[in-house]
Protein backbone atom coordinates (compact mmCIF):
# COMPACT_ATOMS: atom_id res chain seq x y z
CA UNK A 1 0.00 0.00 0.00
CA UNK A 2 2.89 2.43 0.83
CA UNK A 3 4.38 2.31 -3.03
CA UNK A 4 0.75 3.18 -4.20
CA UNK A 5 0.59 6.34 -1.99
CA UNK A 6 3.96 7.35 -3.07
CA UNK A 7 2.79 6.76 -6.86
CA UNK A 8 -0.63 8.89 -6.35
CA UNK A 9 1.82 11.77 -5.02
CA UNK A 10 4.11 11.74 -7.90
CA UNK A 11 1.20 11.84 -9.96
CA UNK A 12 -0.28 14.40 -7.86
CA UNK A 13 2.38 16.61 -8.46
CA UNK A 14 3.22 16.17 -11.94
CA UNK A 15 0.01 17.06 -12.91
CA UNK A 16 -0.21 20.19 -10.84
CA UNK A 17 3.25 21.08 -9.97
CA UNK A 18 2.77 23.80 -7.49
CA UNK A 19 2.55 21.49 -4.26
CA UNK A 20 6.66 21.47 -4.26
CA UNK A 21 6.57 21.73 -0.48
CA UNK A 22 4.73 18.02 -0.69
CA UNK A 23 8.26 16.37 -2.15
CA UNK A 24 9.01 13.06 0.07
CA UNK A 25 6.63 14.54 2.73
CA UNK A 26 6.61 10.97 3.84
CA UNK A 27 10.56 10.57 3.84
CA UNK A 28 10.34 14.13 5.94
CA UNK A 29 8.38 12.50 8.69
CA UNK A 30 9.77 9.17 8.85
CA UNK A 31 13.26 11.21 9.12
CA UNK A 32 11.73 13.12 12.04
CA UNK A 33 9.62 10.34 13.43
CA UNK A 34 13.51 8.79 13.79
CA UNK A 35 15.58 11.64 14.81
CA UNK A 36 12.94 11.81 17.78
CA UNK A 37 13.43 8.34 18.83
CA UNK A 38 16.93 8.20 18.63
CA UNK A 39 17.11 11.63 20.76
CA UNK A 40 13.98 10.39 23.27
CA UNK A 41 15.14 6.90 24.34
CA UNK A 42 19.04 8.40 25.26
CA UNK A 43 18.15 8.81 28.41
CA UNK A 44 16.43 5.62 28.87
CA UNK A 45 19.72 3.95 27.37
CA UNK A 46 21.87 5.60 29.90
CA UNK A 47 19.48 4.69 33.03
CA UNK A 48 19.17 1.10 31.78
CA UNK A 49 20.92 -0.07 29.24
CA UNK A 50 24.45 0.79 30.47
CA UNK A 51 24.29 -2.23 33.42
CA UNK A 52 24.32 -4.31 30.48
CA UNK A 53 27.58 -3.17 29.12
CA UNK A 54 29.31 -2.64 31.98
CA UNK A 55 28.75 -6.44 33.17
CA UNK A 56 31.99 -7.22 30.63
CA UNK A 57 34.67 -4.83 32.05
CA UNK A 58 34.72 -7.52 34.51
CA UNK A 59 37.65 -9.50 34.50
CA UNK A 60 40.53 -6.80 32.26
CA UNK A 61 42.56 -7.30 34.94
CA UNK A 62 45.91 -7.90 32.40
CA UNK A 63 48.61 -10.60 34.05
CA UNK A 64 52.21 -10.39 33.46
CA UNK A 65 53.80 -13.41 32.78
CA UNK A 66 50.84 -15.29 34.78
CA UNK A 67 51.88 -14.24 38.47
CA UNK A 68 51.48 -10.30 38.79
CA UNK A 69 48.24 -8.84 38.11
CA UNK A 70 48.25 -5.59 37.34
CA UNK A 71 46.43 -3.69 40.02
CA UNK A 72 44.36 -0.29 38.44
CA UNK A 73 42.04 0.93 40.91
CA UNK A 74 41.49 4.19 38.97
CA UNK A 75 39.64 2.42 37.01
CA UNK A 76 36.10 4.15 36.31
CA UNK A 77 33.67 1.79 37.36
CA UNK A 78 35.44 0.77 40.20
CA UNK A 79 35.92 4.30 41.56
CA UNK A 80 32.80 4.38 41.42
CA UNK A 81 31.73 1.63 43.12
CA UNK A 82 33.61 2.81 46.17
CA UNK A 83 32.84 6.61 45.90
CA UNK A 84 30.92 8.97 48.28
CA UNK A 85 27.31 8.14 49.23
CA UNK A 86 26.25 11.26 48.76
CA UNK A 87 22.44 12.47 47.29
CA UNK A 88 23.64 16.00 46.47
CA UNK A 89 23.53 17.21 42.68
CA UNK A 90 27.02 18.28 41.68
CA UNK A 91 26.21 21.82 40.00
CA UNK A 92 27.37 23.03 36.46
CA UNK A 93 30.40 25.23 37.26
CA UNK A 94 29.93 26.53 33.59
CA UNK A 95 27.17 28.60 34.42
CA UNK A 96 28.41 32.47 35.60
CA UNK A 97 25.04 33.67 37.75
CA UNK A 98 27.23 37.03 37.56
CA UNK A 99 25.95 37.76 33.45
CA UNK A 100 22.81 39.14 32.75
CA UNK A 101 22.29 36.37 30.26
CA UNK A 102 22.37 33.48 32.63
CA UNK A 103 20.16 35.58 34.68
CA UNK A 104 17.67 35.79 32.04
CA UNK A 105 17.36 32.20 31.10
CA UNK A 106 15.18 31.67 34.24
CA UNK A 107 13.44 35.02 34.18
CA UNK A 108 9.83 33.42 33.85
CA UNK A 109 9.92 30.78 36.27
CA UNK A 110 8.84 33.81 38.75
CA UNK A 111 5.93 35.26 38.94
CA UNK A 112 7.32 38.47 38.01
CA UNK A 113 8.05 36.95 35.16
CA UNK A 114 5.92 36.98 31.52
CA UNK A 115 3.05 34.64 31.89
CA UNK A 116 1.60 32.41 29.36
CA UNK A 117 -1.32 33.46 27.40
CA UNK A 118 -4.58 31.69 29.01
CA UNK A 119 -3.20 32.31 32.77
CA UNK A 120 -3.43 34.91 34.97
CA UNK A 121 -1.66 36.26 37.94
CA UNK A 122 -4.74 36.09 40.33
CA UNK B 1 20.52 -17.29 42.84
CA UNK B 2 17.17 -16.83 43.82
CA UNK B 3 17.72 -17.32 47.30
CA UNK B 4 20.65 -15.30 47.20
CA UNK B 5 19.11 -12.40 46.86
CA UNK B 6 21.08 -9.25 44.79
CA UNK B 7 24.22 -8.72 44.72
CA UNK B 8 26.61 -5.37 44.62
CA UNK B 9 30.07 -4.31 44.85
CA UNK B 10 31.45 -1.47 46.29
CA UNK B 11 30.27 0.66 49.40
CA UNK B 12 28.36 3.43 47.01
CA UNK B 13 25.07 3.28 47.10
CA UNK B 14 24.97 1.78 50.46
CA UNK B 15 21.69 3.58 52.24
CA UNK B 16 19.50 3.27 48.98
CA UNK B 17 20.45 -0.58 48.55
CA UNK B 18 19.28 -1.56 51.96
CA UNK B 19 16.59 0.64 51.88
CA UNK B 20 15.17 -1.18 48.97
CA UNK B 21 15.95 -4.29 50.30
CA UNK B 22 14.30 -3.42 53.47
CA UNK B 23 10.92 -2.36 51.64
CA UNK B 24 11.21 -5.64 49.48
CA UNK B 25 12.03 -7.55 51.81
CA UNK B 26 14.74 -9.05 49.20
CA UNK B 27 18.01 -10.08 50.80
CA UNK B 28 21.10 -7.84 49.86
CA UNK B 29 25.03 -9.05 49.83
CA UNK B 30 27.21 -6.62 49.13
CA UNK B 31 31.44 -7.33 48.56
CA UNK B 32 34.39 -5.60 47.46
CA UNK B 33 33.56 -2.49 50.42
CA UNK B 34 36.44 -0.95 49.75
CA UNK B 35 38.48 -3.59 49.16
CA UNK B 36 41.59 -2.00 47.52
CA UNK B 37 41.69 0.82 50.02
CA UNK B 38 44.64 0.83 52.19
CA UNK B 39 42.33 1.10 55.03
CA UNK B 40 39.66 -1.42 53.85
CA UNK B 41 35.77 -2.37 55.08
CA UNK B 42 33.26 -0.25 56.40
CA UNK B 43 33.45 2.77 57.71
CA UNK B 44 32.33 4.06 61.36
CA UNK B 45 29.77 6.09 59.61
CA UNK B 46 28.22 2.81 58.01
CA UNK B 47 28.82 1.06 60.51
CA UNK B 48 26.14 3.28 62.56
CA UNK B 49 23.70 3.49 59.65
CA UNK B 50 23.48 -0.29 59.33
CA UNK B 51 22.84 -0.07 63.57
CA UNK B 52 19.65 2.69 63.07
CA UNK B 53 18.49 0.23 60.24
CA UNK B 54 18.58 -2.66 63.13
CA UNK B 55 16.64 -0.50 65.50
CA UNK B 56 13.62 0.56 63.62
CA UNK B 57 13.64 -3.11 61.84
CA UNK B 58 12.62 -6.04 64.05
CA UNK B 59 14.76 -9.73 63.27
CA UNK B 60 16.93 -8.17 60.71
CA UNK B 61 19.72 -10.34 60.28
CA UNK B 62 22.83 -8.61 59.12
CA UNK B 63 26.67 -10.30 58.73
CA UNK B 64 29.76 -8.54 58.22
CA UNK B 65 32.85 -10.23 57.44
CA UNK B 66 36.24 -9.65 59.95
CA UNK B 67 38.10 -7.16 57.62
CA UNK B 68 34.32 -5.58 56.83
CA UNK B 69 34.31 -5.72 52.75
CA UNK B 70 31.35 -8.33 52.87
CA UNK B 71 28.27 -7.31 54.53
CA UNK B 72 24.63 -9.24 53.85
CA UNK B 73 21.76 -8.16 54.88
CA UNK B 74 18.73 -10.02 55.36
CA UNK B 75 15.84 -7.54 56.39
CA UNK B 76 13.47 -7.76 59.05
CA UNK B 77 9.79 -5.96 59.63
CA UNK B 78 10.14 -2.46 59.52
CA UNK B 79 8.78 -2.11 63.56
CA UNK B 80 9.30 2.07 64.21
CA UNK B 81 8.38 3.45 67.63
CA UNK B 82 10.50 5.27 69.64
CA UNK B 83 13.90 5.27 69.06
CA UNK B 84 16.97 7.22 69.40
CA UNK B 85 20.53 7.19 68.15
CA UNK B 86 23.63 8.85 68.52
CA UNK B 87 24.67 9.24 64.52
CA UNK B 88 28.42 8.79 64.09
CA UNK B 89 29.79 12.00 63.23
CA UNK B 90 31.81 11.44 59.74
CA UNK B 91 28.17 12.05 58.25
CA UNK B 92 25.56 14.19 59.21
CA UNK B 93 22.21 13.52 60.54
CA UNK B 94 20.69 14.20 56.51
CA UNK B 95 22.55 10.91 55.74
CA UNK B 96 21.30 8.53 57.66
CA UNK B 97 17.43 10.85 57.60
CA UNK B 98 17.60 10.73 54.28
CA UNK B 99 16.86 6.76 54.64
CA UNK B 100 14.99 7.12 57.62
CA UNK B 101 12.42 9.52 55.26
CA UNK B 102 11.89 6.60 52.81
CA UNK B 103 10.65 4.15 55.41
CA UNK B 104 9.10 5.89 58.08
CA UNK B 105 5.64 5.99 56.36
CA UNK B 106 5.75 2.33 55.99
CA UNK B 107 6.48 1.15 59.72
CA UNK B 108 4.39 -1.02 62.07
CA UNK B 109 4.54 2.05 64.55
CA UNK B 110 4.30 5.60 64.00
CA UNK B 111 7.96 6.50 64.04
CA UNK B 112 9.17 9.23 66.91
CA UNK B 113 13.42 9.09 66.22
CA UNK B 114 15.54 11.00 68.73
CA UNK B 115 18.64 11.68 66.62
CA UNK B 116 22.04 13.33 67.72
CA UNK B 117 25.13 14.50 65.86
CA UNK B 118 25.82 16.62 63.00
CA UNK B 119 22.99 18.71 62.05
CA UNK B 120 24.69 20.77 59.50
CA UNK B 121 27.96 20.37 57.28
CA UNK B 122 28.48 21.10 54.19
CA UNK B 123 28.64 17.33 52.04
CA UNK B 124 24.90 16.29 52.94
CA UNK B 125 21.39 17.64 53.18
CA UNK B 126 21.32 19.08 56.37
CA UNK B 127 18.26 19.08 58.57
CA UNK B 128 16.98 22.30 58.09
CA UNK B 129 16.43 21.41 53.69
CA UNK B 130 14.92 18.02 54.59
CA UNK B 131 12.61 20.05 56.19
CA UNK B 132 11.71 22.74 53.84
CA UNK B 133 11.88 20.18 50.66
CA UNK B 134 11.37 16.31 51.77
CA UNK B 135 8.52 16.81 53.73
CA UNK B 136 5.88 19.18 51.76
CA UNK B 137 7.15 16.43 48.98
CA UNK B 138 5.68 13.27 51.17
CA UNK B 139 2.60 15.18 52.16
CA UNK B 140 1.77 15.54 48.28
CA UNK B 141 1.47 11.87 48.55
CA UNK B 142 -0.80 11.77 51.24
CA UNK B 143 1.28 10.90 54.31
CA UNK B 144 0.41 13.98 56.56
CA UNK B 145 -1.67 14.57 59.24
CA UNK B 146 -0.91 15.09 62.97
CA UNK B 147 2.60 14.28 64.21
CA UNK B 148 4.40 14.59 60.53
CA UNK B 149 7.39 16.84 61.92
CA UNK B 150 11.00 17.29 61.72
CA UNK B 151 12.82 19.83 64.11
CA UNK B 152 16.14 20.76 65.26
CA UNK B 153 15.81 20.90 69.11
CA UNK B 154 19.91 21.68 69.25
CA UNK B 155 21.78 23.01 66.20
CA UNK B 156 25.41 20.55 65.66
CA UNK B 157 27.90 22.05 63.03
CA UNK B 158 30.56 19.51 61.97
CA UNK B 159 33.08 18.29 63.10
CA UNK B 160 31.92 18.26 66.17
CA UNK B 161 28.36 17.93 66.21
CA UNK B 162 26.37 18.14 69.68
CA UNK B 163 23.04 18.36 67.69
CA UNK B 164 19.62 17.01 68.54
CA UNK B 165 16.52 16.38 65.93
CA UNK B 166 13.52 15.07 66.40
CA UNK B 167 11.33 13.22 63.43
CA UNK B 168 8.08 11.85 63.90
CA UNK B 169 5.86 10.06 61.16
CA UNK B 170 2.44 8.21 60.59
CA UNK B 171 2.23 5.67 59.21
CA UNK B 172 0.27 4.66 56.01
CA UNK B 173 -1.33 1.80 54.79
CA UNK B 174 -1.11 2.91 51.14
CA UNK B 175 0.63 5.90 48.73
CA UNK B 176 -1.65 8.17 46.69
CA UNK B 177 -0.18 8.37 42.80
CA UNK B 178 0.74 11.52 41.83
CA UNK B 179 0.91 13.70 38.72
CA UNK B 180 3.33 16.75 39.67
CA UNK B 181 3.75 17.57 36.00
CA UNK B 182 3.71 21.93 35.85
CA UNK B 183 5.87 23.07 39.06
CA UNK B 184 4.11 26.58 38.78
CA UNK B 185 5.57 29.82 39.23
CA UNK B 186 7.74 31.13 41.75
CA UNK B 187 5.76 33.11 44.39
CA UNK B 188 8.25 33.17 47.14
CA UNK B 189 11.74 32.91 48.84
CA UNK B 190 11.94 31.88 52.28
CA UNK B 191 15.35 30.36 54.17
CA UNK B 192 17.07 30.24 57.38
CA UNK B 193 20.75 31.87 58.35
CA UNK B 194 21.63 30.29 61.08
CA UNK B 195 24.80 30.67 63.46
CA UNK B 196 26.39 28.66 66.48
CA UNK B 197 29.13 29.81 68.39
CA UNK B 198 29.99 32.76 66.51
CA UNK B 199 29.05 36.38 66.70
CA UNK B 200 25.03 36.49 65.86
CA UNK B 201 25.85 39.39 63.74
CA UNK B 202 27.43 36.67 61.15
CA UNK B 203 23.50 35.52 59.97
CA UNK B 204 22.71 39.36 59.65
CA UNK B 205 25.75 39.63 57.10
CA UNK B 206 24.78 36.36 55.00
CA UNK B 207 20.87 38.14 54.78
CA UNK B 208 22.13 41.53 53.39
CA UNK B 209 24.68 39.57 50.94
CA UNK B 210 21.43 37.10 49.95
CA UNK B 211 18.97 39.72 49.35
CA UNK B 212 21.18 41.74 46.76
CA UNK B 213 21.32 38.59 44.27
CA UNK B 214 17.58 37.14 44.77
CA UNK B 215 16.32 40.79 44.86
CA UNK B 216 16.85 41.11 41.28
CA UNK B 217 13.69 38.24 40.69
CA UNK B 218 11.08 38.74 43.16
CA UNK B 219 10.83 40.99 45.86
CA UNK B 220 8.92 38.06 48.80
CA UNK B 221 12.50 37.40 50.47
CA UNK B 222 12.65 36.61 54.10
CA UNK B 223 15.59 35.19 55.45
CA UNK B 224 14.89 34.02 59.27
CA UNK B 225 18.05 33.91 60.96
CA UNK B 226 18.27 31.29 63.50
CA UNK B 227 20.87 31.75 66.41
CA UNK B 228 21.33 29.34 68.87
CA UNK B 229 22.86 29.69 72.18
CA UNK B 230 24.31 27.52 75.26
CA UNK B 231 23.77 24.29 75.56
CA UNK B 232 20.96 24.30 72.00
CA UNK B 233 24.42 25.30 70.18
CA UNK B 234 26.40 22.05 70.02
CA UNK B 235 30.33 21.57 70.07
CA UNK B 236 31.80 23.75 66.95
CA UNK B 237 31.32 26.91 65.91
CA UNK B 238 29.83 27.67 62.34
CA UNK B 239 27.04 29.02 59.98
CA UNK B 240 25.19 28.99 56.99
CA UNK B 241 22.15 29.25 54.57
CA UNK B 242 19.06 27.32 53.65
CA UNK B 243 17.20 28.92 50.88
CA UNK B 244 13.88 27.63 49.58
CA UNK B 245 12.05 28.90 46.26
CA UNK B 246 7.98 28.72 46.86
CA UNK B 247 6.06 28.11 43.79
CA UNK B 248 2.20 28.39 43.44
CA UNK B 249 1.53 25.06 42.86
CA UNK B 250 3.24 23.85 46.04
CA UNK B 251 6.82 22.69 45.05
CA UNK B 252 9.57 23.62 46.06
CA UNK B 253 13.23 24.24 45.21
CA UNK B 254 16.50 24.45 47.83
CA UNK B 255 19.87 25.21 48.04
CA UNK B 256 22.55 25.58 50.50
CA UNK B 257 25.83 26.18 52.11
CA UNK B 258 27.45 25.61 55.00
CA UNK B 259 30.71 27.22 56.77
CA UNK B 260 33.70 24.60 56.22
CA UNK B 261 34.04 22.61 59.51
CA UNK B 262 36.35 24.30 61.93
CA UNK B 263 40.01 23.06 61.29
CA UNK B 264 38.86 21.57 57.37
CA UNK B 265 40.46 24.01 54.64
CA UNK B 266 40.03 27.84 54.24
CA UNK B 267 37.29 29.93 56.19
CA UNK B 268 34.49 31.60 53.80
CA UNK B 269 33.29 35.48 54.69
CA UNK B 270 29.84 35.06 55.28
CA UNK B 271 28.87 37.74 52.65
CA UNK B 272 30.86 35.41 50.01
CA UNK B 273 28.82 32.37 51.99
CA UNK B 274 25.13 34.07 51.39
CA UNK B 275 26.12 34.99 47.50
CA UNK B 276 27.31 31.87 46.47
CA UNK B 277 24.66 30.46 48.17
CA UNK B 278 21.78 32.23 45.71
CA UNK B 279 23.39 31.55 42.86
CA UNK B 280 23.39 28.01 43.76
CA UNK B 281 19.52 28.50 44.61
CA UNK B 282 19.34 30.16 40.82
CA UNK B 283 20.84 26.87 39.57
CA UNK B 284 18.64 24.45 40.90
CA UNK B 285 15.67 27.02 39.28
CA UNK B 286 17.67 26.90 36.38
CA UNK B 287 17.55 22.98 36.52
CA UNK B 288 13.85 23.22 37.97
CA UNK B 289 11.04 20.83 37.53
CA UNK B 290 8.59 19.98 40.70
CA UNK B 291 11.42 18.20 42.80
CA UNK B 292 14.34 19.42 44.38
CA UNK B 293 17.30 17.72 43.03
CA UNK B 294 18.17 16.24 46.28
CA UNK B 295 14.65 14.69 46.70
CA UNK B 296 14.32 13.09 43.26
CA UNK B 297 14.87 9.55 44.49
CA UNK B 298 12.33 10.14 47.45
CA UNK B 299 10.05 11.23 45.11
CA UNK B 300 11.31 8.33 42.46
CA UNK B 301 10.88 5.71 45.30
CA UNK B 302 6.84 6.89 46.73
CA UNK B 303 5.95 6.59 43.14
CA UNK B 304 7.22 2.96 42.45
CA UNK B 305 5.29 1.95 45.75
CA UNK B 306 2.37 4.31 45.26
CA UNK B 307 -1.31 2.76 44.22
CA UNK B 308 -1.25 0.58 40.69
CA UNK B 309 -2.49 3.71 38.70
CA UNK B 310 -0.17 6.32 36.96
CA UNK B 311 2.08 8.67 38.75
CA UNK B 312 4.61 11.34 37.00
CA UNK B 313 6.88 13.84 38.18
CA UNK B 314 8.50 16.38 36.60
CA UNK B 315 12.57 16.64 37.15
CA UNK B 316 15.50 18.56 36.62
CA UNK B 317 18.31 16.47 34.78
CA UNK B 318 18.77 13.28 36.24
CA UNK B 319 21.84 13.39 38.75
CA UNK B 320 24.40 10.23 39.05
CA UNK B 321 22.69 9.13 42.76
CA UNK B 322 19.18 9.15 40.92
CA UNK B 323 20.15 7.32 38.37
CA UNK B 324 21.73 4.31 39.92
CA UNK B 325 18.45 4.67 42.40
CA UNK B 326 16.68 3.96 39.40
CA UNK B 327 18.43 1.03 37.96
CA UNK B 328 18.29 -0.30 41.97
CA UNK B 329 14.33 0.26 41.49
CA UNK B 330 14.78 -2.09 38.90
CA UNK B 331 16.36 -4.55 40.48
CA UNK B 332 13.92 -4.60 43.91
CA UNK B 333 10.79 -3.90 42.69
CA UNK B 334 10.94 -4.47 39.00
CA UNK B 335 9.66 -1.08 37.89
CA UNK B 336 10.94 0.47 35.18
CA UNK B 337 10.08 4.25 34.53
CA UNK B 338 9.35 6.16 31.18
CA UNK B 339 11.90 8.73 30.70
CA UNK B 340 10.81 11.67 28.48
CA UNK B 341 13.23 14.75 28.15
CA UNK B 342 11.29 17.99 27.72
CA UNK B 343 13.35 20.80 25.58
CA UNK B 344 12.26 23.95 26.60
CA UNK B 345 10.32 26.06 23.97
CA UNK B 346 12.70 28.68 22.03
CA UNK B 347 11.36 31.79 23.47
CA UNK B 348 10.70 30.47 27.07
CA UNK B 349 12.95 31.31 30.05
CA UNK B 350 12.00 28.49 32.42
CA UNK B 351 15.67 27.01 32.64
CA UNK B 352 17.45 23.96 31.46
CA UNK B 353 15.79 20.62 29.97
CA UNK B 354 13.31 18.95 31.77
CA UNK B 355 12.46 15.40 32.54
CA UNK B 356 9.25 13.69 32.90
CA UNK B 357 9.39 10.48 34.75
CA UNK B 358 6.24 8.41 34.56
CA UNK B 359 5.56 4.66 36.25
CA UNK B 360 2.71 2.55 37.23
CA UNK B 361 3.02 2.05 41.48
CA UNK B 362 3.45 -1.36 41.90
CA UNK B 363 0.20 -0.88 45.06
CA UNK B 364 2.69 -1.58 47.94
CA UNK B 365 1.07 -1.82 50.74
CA UNK B 366 2.07 -1.47 54.68
CA UNK B 367 1.67 -4.98 56.00
CA UNK B 368 3.60 -4.05 58.83
CA UNK B 369 0.24 -1.79 60.04
CA UNK B 370 -2.11 -3.12 62.61
CA UNK B 371 -5.46 -2.59 61.30
CA UNK B 372 -7.30 -1.13 64.23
Amino acid sequence: PEETEEMNEEEMEEEEGVLRWKEGLQQKAAEAFLRHQEAAPNLRKLVYGAVLEAGNSEDEEEELGGLFRVSRPQKSRKVQADAVDCSRFQPDTSHNWDLEEMLDTIRDCFVTGKWEDGQDAA
Amino acid sequence: MANQGLSYEGCNFLRQRLVLSTLSGKRVRIKNIRSKDDDPGLRDFEASFIRLLDKVTNGSRIEINQTGTVLSYQPGLLYGGSIEHDCNPQRSIGYYLEALLMLAPFMKMALKATLRGVTNDPNDPTIDMLKTTAVPLMKKFGIDGEGFDLRVVKRGMAPGGGGEVIFTCPIRRTLKPVQLTEPGKIKRIRGVAYSVRVSPQMSNRIVESTRAVLNQFIPDIYIYTDHMKGANSGKSPGFGLTLVAETQDGCFLSAEMSSTPQGQGDPILPEDLGRNCAKLLLEEIYRGGCVDSSNQSLALLLMTLGQQDVSKVLLGPLSAYTIEFLRHIRDFFQVMFKIEVQKPLEDERKGGDKVLMTCVGVGYSNINKTIK
